[in-house]
This record gives structure tokens, sequence and C-alpha cells, in this order.
């Protein structure tokens, strides 16, 4: 049982730490640029939201078959498969997640006041000095949200990792799929056990969320 | 130094049109509300896009002939907006410091503006008229080679404005830096004015001893 949350928490960090690096760019492009085919990236970076988690999983299975690009690409490289591996249900927790990580991210960006952005110009700051100094410490609190959200969203996750994990007990079984394999086995005792865990871990990530979300000059601080 | 201002923008139905020079010296702007005083400022800034030429000294702003645009940040302007724009999660010391490399005279501005004992406060914990002040330093601080206040004084009480007028006049003795100030204080501009000029509907109209001439003025 204790092994299977371990994967989740690690699965999460890791998930949530590339996700910020993905995100925060990402984030930035959506709120500040105006192009071609924004909103066609807006939709992509939305779609887990509404997509089954089944879906988004057998894709990224066809992304990361040993017979494909990437997959083939991983194989030489670490001489392991990508799919049924932690990797694998990395990128797939990555996908899952952004949007939970993006929107955030960018409202905070959205929020800033113009006059914010302005006075870096007027003090001389490039537009790295800008995102630096500026833009990044008053968002600091969507950030956080961003990385709440993120984490919880991927300990939560059930459909993706099953499809692209395969519930390798010890090496990709996380703790949901641990639960569902509980119950159907009558562990009840484990099962309420670690439902209870996956719970207490949700509640507190989304109390850290409402609570930064009530200072929005968290920055401020 | 010879500066020269000759360009047009377009806001909303106002068509700001600006045809001025000046010197290394002190100008007070007076108009009505929505006469583009601050559009004026701000387009003279970089902040909004205007058609035509300016140039400060021997180094061109902005220059629409040959499509070139100097982006703001490269201005080197100081800009206090008549709404004091501080960060509030830096102390009023690391506010005034915010992007400048080789400031010069700290301790004498923040001791004229009466900052000194506020460096490690808060913005949140400033009154207004000590929040604009911070503004104002931190402008004069990164000594800039044009300073653009917008109603920089509107927030003082009028004991300190009038000892706030003499720091700006000296620090420009100092530092000879062309001042642009928007005004509405007719006080302030006969006690700090080398050029008067004022905004009717758009239109920068040059004060002449009392008279508003609408001379279009030539560099040399």
């Amino acid at each position: 049982m204790f092994e299977s949350l371990f994967i989740s928490l690690q699965l999460a960090l890791v998930t949530t730490l590339i996700l910020l690096c993905i995100a925060i760019p990402l984030a930035y492009v959506l709120a500040f640029k105006s192009f071609a085919g924004r909103t066609v990236l807006e939709v992509i970076v939305a779609l887990p939201l509404v997509l089954p988690p089944t879906v988004l999983g057998y894709y990224v299975l066809l992304m990361i078959a040993p017979n494909s690009m990437l997959g083939s690409a991983w194989q030489n490289l670490f001489d392991s498969s990508l799919a049924f591996s932690f990797s694998g249900m990395v990128l797939a927790s990555i996908l899952y997640s952004l949007p939970f990580a993006v929107q955030p991210i960018q409202q905070a960006f959205r929020a800033l006041p113009k006059q914010w952005l302005e006075l870096g110009k007027n003090q001389g700051m490039n537009i790295k000095q800008v995102f630096r100094h500026i833009i990044l410490p008053a968002s600091k609190g969507g950030v956080l949200v961003a990385s709440a959200l993120a984490f919880a969203h991927t300990m939560g996750e059930f459909g993706v990792v099953l499809m692209v994990g395969g519930s390798i007990p010890g090496e990709t079984k996380v703790a949901s799929i641990a639960l569902f394999e509980m119950v159907e086995m009558q562990q009840q005792s484990d099962a309420s056990m670690l439902a209870l865990i996956l719970l207490a871990v949700s509640f507190v990530m989304l109390s850290l969320v409402y609570s930064i979300n009530r200072k929005p000059m968290l920055a401020a601080s | 130094m010879k500066h020269a201002l000759h360009f047009q923008a377009q806001f909303g139905n106002l068509l700001l049109d600006a045809q001025a020079t000046f010197d290394d010296e002190i100008i007070v702007i007076s108009g009505e509300n929505g006469a583009g005083k601050t559009s004026l400022l701000r387009c003279i800034a970089g902040l909004e896009k205007a058609t035509g030429s300016v140039q400060m000294g021997q180094t061109i702003w902005l220059d629409s002939v040959a499509d070139f645009i100097l982006p703001t940040e490269q201005r080197n302007i100081g800009f206090v907006y008549s709404e004091a724009v501080l960060l509030p999660w830096l102390s009023v010391e690391k506010n005034i410091k915010l992007g400048v490399k080789n400031g010069s005279g700290f301790q004498k501005i923040i001791a004229d503006l009466e900052l000194a004992p506020l460096m490690q406060r808060k913005p949140a914990m400033l009154s207004s008229g000590e929040a604009q002040r911070v503004a104002l330093a931190r402008a004069m601080y990164r000594q800039p080679s044009l300073l653009l206040l917008d109603e920089p004084f509107s927030a003082q009480a009028p004991e300190i404005r009038n000892r706030l007028r003499h720091v700006l006049k000296a620090w420009q003795k100092d530092f000879h830096t062309p001042i642009l100030l928007v005004s509405h204080d007719t006080e302030e501009a006969k006690s700090l004015a080398n050029q008067h000029w004022h905004m009717r509907e758009g239109k920068l109209l040059v004060k002449v001893k009392g008279m508003l001439k609408n001379k279009v003025v030539n560099d040399e």
C-alpha cells in the first residue's frame, strides 16, 4: 500500500516540477502575445479538462509505443521501454495536468496592472528583467495555486496512468489504482485507509489553493 | 542641449499635435482635462504610438520616416504618474532602486524628499503623499535624460509642495536634466517654468510672455 502511495507522490512531485517549467512560458505566451493559432493552442492546453482520461492515455500510448518515433528513440537512448514505465507515466501526467498548471498562471499574468509592466520599461528594464523582477514575483500566488492543483490532480489520476503505466507493482502501480485493486480483492481495511489518505492529500492541497486565492495580494506579503 | 518634438498621435477623437523645441530646462504643461497632457508625456516616453519625430540632443527617439522607434526602456526617462505606481512587495528603498544600476545621490534625494525614515516600509504603509514622493525619488535616482512628471505634487500638503518645488529646481540645476511637468497649479507654473506649454484639444501651444502662440518651431 505504502509503495503505491510513494509512487503516486513521486509521480506528482516530478510531474509538478516539470510542469512548472513548461507552464510558466506557455502561460506567458498565452497571456501577453497575440499570434495566429493562439486559440488552437489554448484549446489544446484545455483539452485534458474534458477529454476522457482513457482517450488521452490511448494517444499517449500510441505516441510512446516502441515502434513510434519517440518510443524507439527512448529505447535506443536508455535501453528501456517508455510504455508501461514511470517515465511514460510522467509524460502522460504532464499532458493530463497541463491545464491545471497553465490556467492559474495565465490568469495571474493577465490580472497584472498595466502600470506595473510600464513601470519596468520606464525604469529601463528589458523584458527579461521585467519578467524576473515584476511579472514573476507579482504572480507568485498563481504559481503556487498552479503547483498545488497540478500536484493534487496528478495524485488523483486513474485512467491515464492505468493505460500508460499498466499497474506494475512497485513501478507503475499508483495509489488510486492500488485502491481499485484492493476493493476488487475485498481488502476492506487497506482500502479504507488508502482512500482516507488520498482524501486528506486532496483536502490539504485544495485548502492551500483557496487560502492563496483569498489573498489576491499574496505577493505583497 | 536642444530637444525637438514633431509628432502627431490619435487617441479616439483627439488628435494630439506636438510641435515644440526645448532646452535643458523646466517646462510646465497646463491644459484642461482630456486636452492630451498625459498622452503627450506617454508619447514622448514611447508608451503610445506616435507619428513624426522626437529628438533628444543627439539621440533620436522617434523617426517615423526612417521607421525607427527607440523602445521606452532604452530612452532613459524618469516618469512619475499622477498616481504613484509602486510595487507592493518591495520596500521603499527597493522600489526606488528598481532596475537602476548606476544611480547617484541616493542619500541626498531621500533626504530632500523627506523619505529617509521610510526606507524599510512597504508601500501599503505609506500615505498617498509619501508614495508620490517615493515615485519621484525613483525617477530622479536613475539620472534620466528626461524627467516626465504628471502632476507629481498633487497629493502633497501645501507646505511640502513648496519645498518640493525648490528641491526639483535645485536638482534640475545640478543635473541639467530637462523636465516636462504637467500641472494645474498656476503658482507652480510661475515658480518653476522656464517655458510654458498649454494643451488645447490635443494641440500643443507654446506660451510666450503669457500669450499663446501656435508656432511651429523648427529645430535650427
